[in-house]
């Protein structure tokens, strides 16, 4: 089936089948139906295809997005875990140890490249994402896209991405972490609700 | 009756009196020869000058001292004037870097290599080149059962986090952690104490600065380059930095643009000021068109001497021809005399001249003896100033009493503008002495209070905005170009990293924690990490392999992981690892820290280590690295000392060696004890007076003062050799005249200099002004009034 889909991905096809002019309006699209959302949260369920594991690896959690820079990313099972994201900010923690330390941002390299992924796809920043992505239009409806590194530091570790968005187009529904080695990663997001008012403690 | 040496000139002047024209063509051949000369002499800037080459490695630990971190960069700090914000720090630092480069400020760096070069992974595949006793024991502790499970475990729980995509790799190389302990050992790479690294970027503690360092290949002495570097960088910094952030330089080139604008300016005002005060002297006391020729006389010589130094050496120190004003100033002395003897008249022009040749040979022959100790400083700016001086003399001396007497005409009835200046013998002699013992006795207690100074930063121009952003750079990044170091020295690679690890051996322990830069313990020698593997692999051939991949793979297993996940790892603990090599380094993201700290000349290799610049820890270290040849310590603050030391051995001994051979020559001129005594007058008062309003006023003495001193002594003995050699009968007043007027134009060329802003030339100022404007007074007045005493 992942044979199937990453055919189906070809760069190439997908380009023919998608003219830039399309393309443009897909992502403004995107982006007008994204700019509308303000808060977004949701249950993920992540399945981590490694080769390192005899089998797939499932865990699940919750997410919360408060635009503009306000994360919550918590792992609830099989380990409880975490972090937020505040501005430049964060903090993570671990219930099986019982810490909880500060970071910035900015301090923590690998931290950074996943806070600037989490918030380019949660506010559909596709000027962020086509700088740092060449995109290829997989579908149109609902939107369907390939992003793969244009840097090498990334390219180093990450093959490419795929991301699903939702029939309104407001939030990702899925992403798919591909890796050099042919391991990947799939998250799905569950119960997504959209402008519903967060709680300022959760970050 | 002249003696008949004296005689040489009076017979020289009859018969070139007949051969005028010769003369002149001669003299012009040679000063435009010596302008030739001059003009394709070699300017020579550098602080070289300035450094004893006396074997005693003051200049080597100058020389060393250059190659410290950020010596020789540009060190740039952009301070944002509002709250933290390190995104809007981090872009404008970039905005700025493109702009300097893009002005061709040269190769610009805000942060270290990239280091996705993948540091961590190069510091776990190297680690058993690095670990030590002290290490195997920590890895001993990390890989027991229980620890092995609760290391495991946080490795898995990283790869469920979003950030396991990232690390993934590192953790399947080193799922232990094990690599934390080559992490460690960067802490000996804190080149800049209060800085932490924010997306790439130096960034400060305060998150409000950021630090751009720019590497130029244009160089520090070299005014002109200088010039031109600090205008890009400045329009680099006009162009780019936004408003509510401000940009501060530091850098060599700044300082030597400050002293070169500076020392501009000051000739400008001083060469205006000595210029109209000259003519005004003249004015006054000579009125004559005769006088062009005495006013002649000092650039003649300049160029004479300048011109023999090119010829005989290629190179002048800037310093030297700095220098040549203060020539001007004494070259009139001896023409002065033979001006005023010459417009006096009253007799054979001939017979003049061979009576002023004595005073004027004798107070030649003080000062060259002056000068000509001089020459033995450990200084070569020394040396070449003395044989400068010398020349100098030489040509004024000849020039005044060969040339010049053809020349000056006698003043109609031999009257001389502003009439007799014989104060002296007017004023009640008691008092004069009375006030003349209170001032010496005043001085001698104050003169006691100077201090000297060896720092060459005392003479060197720091305007208050260097001083600014210098304490400024200390404060936000603390004190990142203060430290002493040590430098490892061999003539490969391998041999000075050898001896590195010697020295981190012995004084690792003694600095404090933080506080020392090493690249011992992430570069040892090939040797040392040998010994290191070795006693890595004894430590994983003891069992202790196998029954970590056991505890490995039960942990591994009951998280989920496949029964070869960690094979990678596993392999490392025993098969060879690559070497740890300073390519390795620089690719995993050190390069610019490697780099700093290995400096590799044909030959000679050295490496650096930095420790704190206190003399409590350098003098404990200097005792206990003696017995490590090859190893060198540099300090600053020693280098200061030594180069006070230097300043006050050789005056000391100048003074010494200068004041006995004045003397023996005042003796076998003048032979009669109370003459003598006279003859010294002017001299000792004007150098007790020199000190003591030195000590009054705080002033230190300095390296520039010394070579004032020398030529207050010369010019302070001519004046008393012109006063005595009248008291024989064989001079007569035109002696107070010419010490008077070639005082006024001494004080007027050179006194001047004490109103320079710039401390090299305020202090030949100050010490001549003080020196030389002492033994003025002392020569008309003292001396007059001590005769008086003695022929009642």
């Amino acid at each position: 089936m992942i044979a199937c889909v990453l055919l189906a991905a070809a760069p190439g096809a997908a380009s023919a089948e998608t003219p830039a002019a399309n393309q443009a309006a897909l992502f403004s699209s995107l982006e007008r139906s994204a700019g509308g959302v303000t808060t977004l949260s949701s249950d993920f369920v992540q399945e981590k295809h490694l080769s390192m594991f005899k089998t797939v690896m499932s865990s699940k959690g919750r997410f919360y997005f408060g635009k503009p820079d306000r994360l919550r990313w918590e792992l609830t099972a099989p380990v409880a875990s975490g972090f937020v994201l505040k501005g430049e900010k964060g903090r993570r923690w671990h219930q099986r140890t019982g810490r909880s330390e500060n970071f910035q941002i900015s301090q923590e390299p690998v931290m950074k490249l996943v806070s600037d992924q989490l918030f380019a796809w949660a506010r559909a920043d596709f000027t962020w994402l086509k700088r740092e992505y060449r995109i290829t239009v997989l579908d149109e409806a609902p939107a369907a896209l390939r992003l793969e590194p244009r840097s090498g530091a990334t390219a180093g570790f990450l093959n490419h991405l795929l991301i699903s968005f939702s029939a309104d187009g407001r939030y990702v529904k899925s992403v798919e972490v591909h890796e050099k080695d042919g391991d990947f990663t799939r998250i799905k997001f569950l119960n997504t609700q959209v402008n519903k008012p967060l709680q300022a403690e959760l970050f | 009756m002249p003696a008949p040496c004296f005689t040489v000139f009076e017979r020289l002047y009859r018969y070139l009196s007949r051969h005028r024209k010769p003369l002149y063509a001669v003299t012009l051949l040679v000063i435009g020869l010596a302008c030739f000369a001059a003009s394709r002499a070699t300017i020579q800037e550098d602080i070289v000058a300035m450094l004893p080459d006396d074997g005693s490695n003051v200049d080597l630990d100058f020389r060393l001292m250059q190659l410290a971190p950020f010596t020789r960069n540009i060190v740039i700090t952009l301070k944002s004037e509002g709250a933290e914000d390190t995104a809007k720090l981090t872009a404008a630092t970039d905005r700025l870097a493109q702009a300097l480069t893009d002005a061709g400020a040269g190769k610009v760096t805000t942060g270290p290599a990239d280091m996705s070069g993948g540091l961590f992974g190069w510091l776990g595949t190297r680690l058993p080149n690095l670990v030590t006793s002290e290490d195997l024991t920590k890895l001993e502790a990390a890989s027991t059962g229980p620890e092995v499970q609760s290391r495991l475990r946080q490795s898995y729980e990283r790869l469920l986090s979003p950030e396991g995509w990232a690390i993934k790799g590192s953790i399947q190389d080193d799922p232990l952690s094990f690599s934390a302990l080559g992490l460690e050992k960067m802490r000996f790479l804190n080149l800049i104490p209060n800085m932490r690294l924010v997306d790439n970027h130096f960034i400060s503690e305060d998150g409000k600065s950021a630090l751009i360092v720019v590497e130029s290949s244009a160089a520090m002495t070299d005014s002109a380059a200088s010039r031109d570097l600090m205008a890009r960088i400045d329009r680099a910094v006009a162009a780019s930095v936004p408003a509510g952030m401000s940009a501060s330089v530091v850098s060599g080139h700044r300082y030597t643009l400050a002293n070169s604008e500076t020392i501009k300016r000051d000739l400008w005002v001083v060469l205006t000021l000595s210029g109209v005060a000259i003519l005004a002297i003249y004015l006054i006391f000579l009125r004559s068109l005769s006088a062009f020729w005495v006013f002649l006389i000092p650039s003649s010589i300049l160029m004479i001497a300048s011109g023999a130094i090119a010829a005989s050496q290629g190179n002048i120190f800037a310093v030297t021809l700095g220098f040549g004003g203060v020539l001007l100033g004494m070259a009139d002395e001896y023409a002065m005399l033979i001006y005023f003897y010459c417009r006096q008249g009253g007799k054979d022009p001939a017979t003049i001249t061979g009576e002023v040749a004595r005073p004027v040979l004798f107070g030649a022959a003080a000062t060259m003896i002056s000068f000509a100790v001089m020459l033995m400083s450990s200084l070569p700016g020394q040396r070449q100033l003395a044989l400068y001086s010398m020349i100098g003399i030489v040509a004024a001396v000849l020039i005044s009493l060969i040339v010049l007497p053809h020349l000056v005409k006698p003043a109609p009835e031999g009257k001389l503008p502003v009439g007799t200046l014989d104060l002296g013998w007017q004023l009640p002699h008691r008092a004069v002495l009375g006030v003349w013992l209170v001032i010496l006795g005043l001085c001698s207690w104050q003169a006691t209070k100077v201090r000297f100074n060896g720092d060459l930063r005392a003479v060197s121009m720091v305007t208050p905005e260097l001083l600014q952003a210098e304490e400024e750079l200390t404060r936000t990044w603390g004190d990142m170009r203060g430290k002493a170091l040590i430098f490892s020295q061999g003539k490969d690679l391998e041999s000075a990293l050898r001896l590195n690890d010697r020295l981190f051996a012995r004084i690792s322990d003694r600095v404090p924690a933080g506080e020392l830069v090493s690249l011992a313990p992430l570069l040892p020698s090939e040797q040392k990490q040998k010994e290191n593997r070795e006693r890595w692999t004894a430590f994983w051939s003891d069992g202790r392999a196998q029954r970590l991949a056991g505890d490995l793979s039960r942990e591994g297993d009951a998280l989920g992981f496949s029964g070869d996940a960690f094979a990678p790892f596993l392999s490392t603990l025993t098969a060879p690892p690559p070497a740890a090599s300073i390519e390795g380094l620089k690719e995993a993201g050190l390069a610019e820290l490697v780099d700093s700290l290995i400096v590799q000349s044909p030959g000679v290799v050295r490496v650096l280590t930095l420790v704190p610049d206190t003399p409590q820890l350098v003098a404990a270290l200097s005792e206990e690295l003696k017995s490590l040849p090859g190893v060198r310590l540099v300090s600053q603050t020693r280098f200061g000392d030594s180069m006070g030391d230097a300043i006050i051995r050789d005056f000391s001994r100048y003074m010494t060696i200068t004041s006995l051979l004045v003397l023996v020559l005042v003796v076998a001129l003048f032979r009669k004890p109370s003459r003598i005594m006279l003859v010294l007058v002017p001299v000792a008062t004007g150098l007790i007076c020199m000190f003591g309003i030195m000590g009054m006023l705080g002033l230190e003495f300095n390296i520039f003062n010394i070579a004032a001193t020398i030529l207050v002594i010369g010019i302070c003995v001519d004046y008393g050799i012109f006063m005595v050699c009248r008291l024989t009968g064989e001079s007569d007043p035109a002696a107070s005249r010419s010490v008077l007027v070639s005082g006024l134009t001494t004080l007027a060329g050179l006194g001047a200099l004490a109103l320079a802003r710039h401390p090299s030339m305020q202090s030949i100022g100050v010490t001549v002004l003080l020196g030389v404007g002492a033994g003025i007074p002392a020569a008309l007045l003292v001396i007059p009034a001590l005769c008086k005493r003695e022929i009642k």
